[in-house]
Order: C-alpha cells, then structure tokens, then sequence
C-alpha cells in the first residue's frame, strides 16, 4: 500500500510541476487546454486524464499556488480558467531549481566516466 | 498575506464542507466542459458528433471516478478518521454500557458541580453590580474600638457631605416597612428613607417621571414618593397617569413623582425597598435628624474618576478631623471608614462561595484521578487490541487520537449531563448568594465556556496519561506475553498505586471538611435559642402613623387586639412584642446607669430593646432569674420599670444584686427615662442562633408603646387555623391593616440557618462522592494487582502460605496504600481547614474528633473496599493457578 502511495505522489509531483510550467508559459488557461499544452509538450507520451489532473488542480488551487474563475472559450464555450499566483510563481521557480540540481545530480552518474 | 501552508489548508477544506454543494456542481460543469473540449477537437478532426463525443469519453476515463478522485483531494481526511473514531467510540461503549455510564456519571458529578457553583460565583462575585461605573460606589461607615461598623447620623453625614471633595455624591438611607392603603389590600411596603442624592449616587434614572432631588429634601417640602416598576405593575396594574397623583402610605398622601425602571435594585438591604421616599418626610426617622447621636443612615457614596479607595479614606479622615475641630457632637470617638459597595454586598456569601468552588475544584480533580486511574485499567486490558493494531500497520499517533477521541467522546457526555445537572440546581442554590442578592443566576454564556474548558482540561487530564500507557510501544512484548499477563508493567501498577493514595488524600480533605461543617451545623442544632419555639407562632402588625398617631392609641389597638385574640379557641397563650428574636429588626439602643462614670465619647453602651406585653416571658419560655416579671400594674401611669437580661446584669452589675438599680434609656425621642430594674430574665439568641446572645433590655409595652408589634402565640392548633384566627382578629379591629410575616418560630429558626445548613450538606455530598470514587480507586487498584499476580499467590500457596495470610497481605497491602494517602491529605486537609474558621460555629478548624473520625472512616473503608479482592485472592486454586503459566 505504501508503494503504490509513494509512486503516485511522485508522479504527483511532476504533474503539479508541469501544470505551473504551462501556467506561466501560457497564462490563464483551462484545465482542457493544460491537459493538452502537456501531452504535446511532452511528445504524446504523457496521457493526462481528468482523473488525475483536476485532483491536482483543487489541491494548487487550495493551497493557494493557482486561482480560478469562469470565463468563455474562443468559442464561446463556458470553462473554468486557472493563473499562477505570485505564491506559484516562487513556487515554480523554487521547484524548477531543485529539479535542476537534482537532474544535474543524475546526469553526473550517467555520464561515461571519465578515466 | 500568506497564511502558514497547513493551517490555510486546512481552512481552505473547512470552507469546502459549508460549499460542498455549490463545489459539486461546479466540479460535475468543469468536467463537463473539459468533455465538450475534447469532443470539440475531435469533430475538428472530422468526426461526426456522436463519434466524438464516444471517443472523449474513452479517452478520459469515466466522469464519476474523476469526480471521486476530486473528491478525495478535497475533502478532509483528518474528519473523515475522525467520524470513524467516534463511530468505534460509541460502539466500545456498547459493548460496556456500565463503564460509559459510570465515567458519564462521575463526569457530571464532578462538571456539574463545578458550573454550579462557578455560575453563582460569576453571578454574585465577578459581575459587577449593575450601576454605571459601579466600582467607584462605595459605603461610607462611621467605626471605633466598639462599633467597627456604624452607621452616620443626619447632622453629622449632612456635614461631611457638604466637606467632601472626594466624591461626586453622596447620600444617606434607612430602611423601613411603610403601610400602602388604597391599592387593593393593605400592605407592609419596604421603603426606603434617603437624602435627595440617592438616585444621582448610584446613577440611575426614573423610568417615568423623575427620582428624588434636592427641593424634595428640605424640611417642610411637599410629601413625595417614587416607587419601583414592581409595585407599579404589581398594585397599580402598570397605570401610565399614575405619576403626579397621590398614594397612601401609613395613610397619608405621598405625590407619586418617579417610577424606577425595572431590573433596579438596591443590594445592600435584605428586604429590596419598593418605595422612596425624601427622609424628612419618614413618620419615624424624619422625626430623629437633628439627634446627633442616633446612628440610623447607611450611607453610599460615589468616588470622583481619578481618585483611589486610599486617597478618598485619607481625604474622609481630613474631613473628619475638620468636623472635630468644628465641635460638632457625635463626631469624637469615631473614625469615617469606607469598602467598596460590592464588596460590602457580597461580604457575607463570599467565604462559603469560595469554599463550596475549592471543594468542587477538588471533587473535580478527585474525579479525573478516578476515570485516569480506570481508563489506565483499561488500558492494560486493550494493550494486546493496541498492540495487534500497531502490527497491522496503524502509527502510533493514529492510536493515540482514536483513544483520545474517546475520552473525548466521554468528556463530552459527561460535560453535557453536568450542565443539565447544574442548571437543575440552580433555583437551589440560589440560597448561597447573600440575602439582599436577587439578580439572575441562569446558565450564562460565560458559565457554559467555563464548563467546556473545564470538560477539555478534564479530558486532557484523564485522557492522556492512560492513552500513553496504550500505544507505549511494546507490541511484541504484549503479542507474545500470554493472555493473563498482557499489558501491565509494574511501572504502571505503581502509577495505579499512586493515583488511588492520591484519590485517598483528596477524599480526606473534603470529607474533613465536610466533617467540621456537619460538626458546627450540629452544634447550631443544639444551640438552645433561650426560649422554647416549639408550638410559637408570630404575626406582625404595623399601624399606620397619620391614623394611629398616638402612643394611646397604639396601647389601645395592642390591648384590644391581645384581649381579642386570648378569647380565640386555643389562643389563650398570646403575647404581643417589638421585636421578636430572630428576626430582622434588632433595636439597640443607648443607655446610662444613674452614678455610673460615663464613658468615653463614642463608647455608648448599647443594648438591645425589647417593649413586651407582661406576659410574653411566660409564652417564650423565658426564665426568670431574679426578682420579677412584668404585671398588670406596670401600666401606663405607674413608676417606669425595666427587666434586664443575664449577660446585661453579668457585664454591668458585675458581683452586684441589679435588681432595684435604674436605668436610662428609652426608644427615641424618649430616650431619657429614668427606669428601674424589677427582675432579670435568661439570656436569648436575638441576633441569630450562632451569635452569642447580647445584652438585653425589656420593657413593658404599656409604658412603651410603638406603632404596632409582633403577635406571639402558643398554641397546639395547627399552623394555619392559628393563621386564619389572627388574620380574622386583627381585620376585625380594623379591615384596612396588615398582617405580614405570618410564620411559626420553628420555621424561622430553620430559615436563619437554611445558609449553612445548604452549605455543609453541599459539602457533606461532595464528601461522600469522594469517598465513594475513592473506594472505587482502591478497589480497582486492589483487584488488579491481585489478578495480575495470581500465579504468584498460586506458587506460595503450593508452598504453604495459608489462604489467612494470602488475604492478610492483600490487605496490608491496601492499608499501605491507604496510609500514604492520609499522610498527604492529613497536612493539606488541615491547612486547607484554616480558611474555613469563618464558617464554623463552637468547632475548631483543627478539631481532632473530626480528624480522627475522618482518617479511620477512610481507613475502615478502604479496608471493606479491598475485601473482595484479598477473598478472591485467598480462594486462588495454586493447580490452577499454576497450570496458566
């Protein structure tokens, strides 16, 4: 049970991290338009389904790193748009940095080593 | 501004539970929308509708396990635990109702009689009195070496008020019983004699028409009167023309001027007044203002902002030394003293208050030792429950919660049944609150605060300690000890121990307490008051002055009515006299003895005075100690004649026959009679039954006569035909007087002592409870310890310790116990009891009886308490025994 708890908030964690990303690249911007912003970014390989997306977008929104309100799409359609917080955007940062070092970290060990 | 992370989280889901529904909705329309989305772009990719909207579907997985998994995130999983927690609480108490009823039980007790007692202190102690700026009103007393506490005269008061710059008003009262004709029955209305300032004193104004002022407080002003919204309602059925028409008190006419609003009430006064009215205009006190020796004003005073207690004694000391210096009489040999006005109300109750809250504070902590101690027995039996739990994953803390929120759980319980239990006793104890006291003693909001705090420190108390013991982790220690054994260190048997010594020492002090209460309570019983109440019965009668003026006619209404009355059935054994003991109306008076050294200014010699009719010695049961009592002769015209009272001739004819010596003294503005002493009576309790009697002086009501007097009759018919026949005798005579105060002496002996009867008996149950829980304590601690060492006594008794000496040890055991517990509550218990000396009576706060019997009756106890287990002990087969093992 701990296992799969850990895997989960680990994957979690990246989402939380992409969803601010495509927040302040792109600005205020649905759930819709964020699912889809990451699957290209990503590729097509990531798959981002409501069912873990908008969980991670109550706790941003709770936690005070995003806010929402309702607004219209291009086609007039009713959607709930989300923007970064001045909190989010230190968040991101904070976050992006200690990705950074630990990515560094890794790429140290994969590095051929050198003789 | 940022809120911490948590704490703004846990807001945040707070909020989501008061918006749950307007969240759903929302939630399911975001989806929604997300769905059209998806589906959009796929009709963009040239799909038909339908197709699309199947496609998005698919590919975004159900709508209701997204909405599911939103949900989660968002609600509160801390409430969601904490539902189950009390779910699993409710069903531990199921499972055993007798163990939930007895911690809701000794909860309430303990609650309950904390918010009782704490509500009366808030009502009567801590609120201020309901005057603006009330703690600047103080009393202004006059004080020497004899009186510490007197009363102004009005030359002498008049003066210091005109002196004074320490107070922004001042104003003298004295209360009196005036007759209201003319509104229905006639009736004894307590009134109130004041100087103009009263009202401007205390800051209230009238709630129609105006208070009293100056222009009503000169001599030979108009008669008015103000009366309160009680009477208003009351007699004159809330008429709104009333004010400025006349009403009738002792049968003259007052202008109505002022009705006060109607939560006003003077505290000072037993009796709260109804009627004001400008003291000139009093047919009594009006008649003593120029007599500057005649103490009669209570007199209020209100401090300027700015000026301390300290610094408004010095300045009324300076004053004081002025008015010396002006020779003004009645001045020397005093000193003005003055206590806040709270203060002084409260005086009385505060004492016994403040002893019931302590003894209810230690009833409270005896009962969190008690639910500690069986929630720690508990405890032990759940550790293998705990420890199975733990092996299955549950964290420490989670288990620490779940046992606290069932001591919460219970604390709650019981917190709820002891405010119910309190707010049953109110109307009860209202009794404790003193005499004059009348505001409103229902459950206040800061009452209901008091019992939740008091409820969450008891549940911390209790709860905590046993909740640690649980979760300690020892969980392979508790899977692997056999079941018998589970649990139960010997640390925590030793807690046990302890805490029931502890439980011992609590109990000894309340039970002492309780002991020197019930002791003096006693000793009142026993009191003998100097005369025989049983089978008295009184009445008072009071004539109004502008009718019955005259000194004649009150001897005339006095003879007829006794002549009258002695003809009833049954009534031959009447007496008429003013006042009866016991009662609220003590006159002292001044007196001299012919030839005597006068003494000092200000050391009057007082005593107090009785006018009786030649009988009334005979019906009281008064004896008769030297020379005789009154007779018929002692009329009007004949030689004045006086009786003294055995401590009166002790103390002022000491070693020397009083009988045929004289006296001066009489009652205003008759003071100067020159009476000669003719017997000397037994000294009687006039003040109350636990003050020692004071001296007295009786004269003969024909040559004293007054407005009125008290009917005291002996006789076996029973109390309310005696009742009817005075009612009827006395409206006979004249349909328009009052009769008031009907009751018979056993009645009233019982109500002068209803205070500390209540009292002791609080502190007598609280007593028992604690013996009660105590014994629980022990007894718990008892059969645990001998459960738990049944192998132990198994393997002596297989090697020939008797079942007598298994049994013995159990006990000494107990005895140890018990022991330890008496050596602590002994010195506390007896340190404790100094604060009580106030409120006893003929018995010592270190009284050694009480002690004694105190400190055996535990021990005896706790003896009986650890029977059962020492028996159980001593029939513990050692086959048995040992084959558990």
């Amino acid at each position: 049970m701990a296992g799969r708890n850990d895997k989960h908030e680990i994957w979690q964690g990246t989402l939380v991290l992409m969803v601010l990303k495509t927040l302040e690249t792109m600005g205020a911007q649905h759930g819709y338009g964020i699912a889809r912003r990451i699957e290209q970014v990503s590729g097509q390989k990531l798959l981002v389904n409501y069912g873990t997306l908008y969980p991670a977008l109550i706790k941003l929104e709770q936690e005070g790193y995003i806010r929402s309100e309702w607004g219209n799409t291009e086609n007039n359609r009713r959607a709930r748009y989300y923007r970064l917080t001045s909190a989010g955007r230190k968040l991101l940062a904070a976050e992006a940095r200690a990705w950074k070092r630990a990515h560094d970290l890794l790429a140290r060990f994969w590095r051929p080593q050198e003789p | 501004m940022y809120l911490a992370g948590p704490i703004r989280r846990t807001l945040a889901r707070f909020g989501e539970l008061f918006y749950h529904g307007r969240r759903e909705r929302e939630l399911a329309e975001e989806l929604e929308s997300h769905l059209a989305l998806q589906a959009a772009e796929y009709e963009r990719a040239g799909l038909p509708p339908a197709e699309a909207r199947r496609r998005a579907r698919l590919r975004l997985g159900g709508l209701d396990a997204a909405a599911e998994a939103c949900r989660d995130r968002r609600g509160l999983r801390w409430l969601d635990e904490l539902a189950q927690d009390l779910r699993f609480g409710l069903r531990q108490m199921r499972r055993s109702p007798g163990f939930a009823v007895i911690v809701i039980l000794t909860l309430a007790l303990g609650i309950g009689a904390n918010t009782a007692i704490f509500n009366l202190v808030e009502a009567v102690l801590l609120r201020p009195l309901p005057f603006p700026h009330a703690r600047r009103l103080v009393v202004v007393y006059e004080s020497n070496a004899r009186m510490p506490m007197d009363g102004f005269s009005y030359p002498v008061f008049d003066a210091l008020r005109r002196q004074s710059s320490s107070f922004s008003a001042m104003a003298g009262f004295s209360m009196h019983a005036l007759t209201l004709t003319g509104a229905g029955e006639p009736a004894d209305v307590p009134t109130m004699a004041t100087t103009p300032a009263f009202f401007q004193t205390l800051e209230v104004h009238a709630l129609a028409g105006r208070g009293l002022d100056a222009r009503d407080g000169v001599r030979g002003a108009a008669p008015v009167a103000v009366i309160s919204a009680r009477l208003w309602r009351r007699r004159f059925g809330a008429d709104p023309k009333l004010i400025g028409h006349a009403i009738e008190l002792d049968r003259r006419p007052f202008t109505l001027v002022g009705i006060m609003p109607a939560g006003f009430r003077f505290p000072l006064s037993v009796r709260s007044a109804e009627i004001w009215i400008p003291l000139p205009q009093d047919p009594f006190f009006g008649g003593l203002m120029q007599n500057s020796g005649g103490h009669f004003l209570t007199v209020i005073a209100r401090r300027r902002a700015g000026i301390s207690p300290p610094r408004a004694e010095a300045a009324l000391r300076l004053d004081w030394t002025r008015l010396a210096r002006q020779t003004l009489s009645g001045v020397a040999g005093w000193s003005p003293k003055l206590m806040p006005l709270h203060r002084m109300v409260v005086a009385r109750a505060r004492r016994g208050l403040l002893l019931l809250l302590g003894a209810a504070g230690l009833l409270l902590l005896l009962a969190c030792v008690n639910l500690t101690n069986l929630l720690l027995a508990r405890a032990t039996a759940r550790g293998r429950e705990m420890a199975l739990r733990m092996a299955l994953g549950a964290s420490s803390t989670r288990l620490l919660r779940q046992l606290l929120t069932e001591s919460g759980l219970l604390a709650v319980l019981g917190c709820v049944a002891g405010v119910l239990l309190a707010a049953w006793s109110e109307p009860a104890l209202k009794l404790l609150a003193p005499a004059g006291w009348q505001g409103d003693a229902g459950l206040s909001p800061e009452v209901l605060a008091f019992a939740a705090v008091i409820s969450a420190v008891t549940c911390l108390l209790f709860g905590l300690a046993p909740a640690f013991a649980a979760v300690r982790g020892r969980v392979n220690q508790s899977l692997q000890a056999n079941s018998a054994r589970a649990g139960e260190s010997r640390r925590a048997g030793r807690l046990r121990g302890m805490l029931a010594a502890g439980e011992i020492a609590l109990a000894l002090v309340l039970l002492a307490a309780a002991g020197l209460l019930l002791r003096s309570l006693a000793d009142l019983y026993a009191v003998t008051p100097g005369f025989q109440p049983r089978q008295l019965m009184t009445a008072e009668v009071s004539l109004p002055r502008y009718v019955y003026s005259t000194p004649q006619q009150w001897r005339a209404f006095a003879q007829t009515a006794l002549s009258r009355l002695r003809h009833q059935p049954g009534m031959r054994q009447t007496a008429w006299a003013a006042p009866l003991p016991l009662d609220e109306g003590i006159i002292k008076l001044p007196f001299s003895i012919p030839g005597a050294p006068s003494p000092a200014p200000g050391a009057t010699r007082l005593a107090d005075y009785v006018t009786a009719s030649s009988n009334y010695f005979r019906v009281m049961r008064i004896p008769l100690l030297a020379g005789r009592v009154f007779h018929r002769r002692d009329r009007a015209t004949a030689p004045p004649v006086a009786i003294i009272s055995q401590s009166f001739a002790r103390r002022y004819f000491p070693g020397i026959n009083s009988v045929g010596r004289s006296l001066i003294f009489g009652f205003p503005p008759h003071s100067g009679v020159l009476r000669k002493i003719v017997g000397v009576v037994g000294d009687v309790r006039d003040v109350a039954l636990a003050r020692s009697p004071a001296p007295m002086m009786y004269v003969p009501f024909a040559q004293a006569p007054i407005w009125g007097g008290q009917i005291v009759t002996r006789t076996a018919l029973p109390p309310a035909v005696a009742a009817r026949a005075i009612r009827r005798t006395i409206v006979g005579i004249d349909n328009r007087l009052p009769v008031t105060s009907v009751q018979t002496l056993p009645q009233a002996i019982r109500a002068s002592i209803a205070q500390p009867r209540l009292r002791a008996g609080l502190v007598a149950l609280f007593g028992v409870a604690a013996l009660l829980l105590a014994l629980v304590g022990i007894f718990g601690v008892i059969s645990c310890s001998v459960a738990q060492r049944t192998q132990e006594i198994g393997v002596r008794m297989a090697l020939g310790s008797t079942p007598r000496r298994v049994a013995l040890q159990i006990l000494c055991e107990t005895a140890r116990l018990a022991a330890a517990g008496v050596a602590v509550g002994l010195p506390a218990a007896w340190l404790l009891s100094r604060g009580l000396s106030s409120l006893l009576y003929g018995v010592r706060p270190g009284d050694p009886l009480t002690y004694g019997a105190v400190v055996g009756l535990l021990l005896l106890m706790s003896l009986l308490a650890a029977w059962m287990p020492a028996r159980r002990a001593a029939r513990v087969d050692p086959v048995l025994a040992l084959r558990q093992e």
